[in-house]
């Protein structure tokens, strides 16, 4: 009788489980959709954006630096109005915290974004003949990246860094704001 | 005596239902995890269909494609895949 007891918790636990495990799915399931919707205007997007930068540094190729920040407080606000933009640590600590991406993964990830960084910081020391519309290339790609691997796992996190992705060009474009990095 | 077979047989049950797909979920977690290592390092893979573990943070994975590749942790703390 004892024994029946114990059988009988371990198949309610059991159950219990199963009942957990089908749960989950249910939060991916309606924002994937948008997300793919979100994702064809983002690659189009990050097309324009880098014909636009390449565009705007042809016009202007000295005053870029200068120009970055303006464009960055007037993006922020022009975003979409649910999801307020990040600033990098918010987006480091969401990225840490996220299920969607594997340790490896956030490991590489970090990997590519401290290789940017470098990028970056040899740009501004001068050691490197390169301008912000070419370093706009990698970083555009490395978003994409990320996206990527987020949009089926965290949408949330992925419309959050769609959204945030001027403000963040717009720390990296400014060498004052990049310094505090 | 009887109660502690019981007891044995219970834990043994509980751990045939609750570990093996937990075991399973890793795995596959795992397996991901490696495709996305992979496929961020620009290398051809496809997706990763097993991963041996060779110790802390140091895997052998196989693609889908024949593939091998040994990913692990460097000193440096990168991670590096190598075709092996």
């Amino acid at each position: 009788m004892h024994v029946m007891r114990l059988v009988g918790l371990l198949f309610f636990l059991l159950a219990a489980g199963c009942v957990g495990v089908e749960r989950a799915p249910p939060p991916t399931g309606a924002p994937p959709a948008e997300a793919a919707a979100v994702e064809p205007s983002k690659i189009g997007s990050t097309g324009q954006g880098v014909a636009k930068v390449e565009s705007q540094n042809a016009k202007t190729p000295a005053k870029l630096p200068a120009e970055q920040p303006r464009k960055q407080s007037a993006t922020p606000s022009s975003g979409k109005p649910g999801t307020p933009p990040l600033d990098l640590t918010a987006l480091e600590t969401r990225l840490k915290e996220t299920k969607a991406i594997g340790v490896f993964t956030k490991i590489t990830l970090k990997n590519q974004v401290d290789d940017l960084l470098s990028q970056f910081r040899a740009y501004y020391q001068g050691r490197v003949k390169t301008t912000l519309a070419e370093l706009r290339q990698p970083y555009d790609m490395l978003l994409l990246k990320v996206l990527s691997l987020l949009q089926d796992g965290d949408p949330e996190l992925a419309r959050a860094i769609v959204a945030s992705r001027e403000a963040i060009w717009g720390i990296l474009a400014d060498p004052a704001k990049f310094a505090t990095l | 005596m009887n109660k502690g077979v019981k007891a044995w047989t219970l834990t043994m049950v509980m751990m045939t239902f609750f570990i093996g797909p937990l075991r399973a979920a890793e795995d596959a977690a795992l397996l991901k995890d490696m495709t996305s290592v992979i496929a961020l390092l620009g290398l051809p893979c496809g997706q990763v269909v097993s991963v041996i573990k060779k110790g802390d943070n140091d895997h052998i994975a196989t693609c889908q494609d024949g593939n091998r590749y040994r990913v692990f942790l460097n000193t440096e703390g990168r991670v590096v895949a190598t075709k092996q």
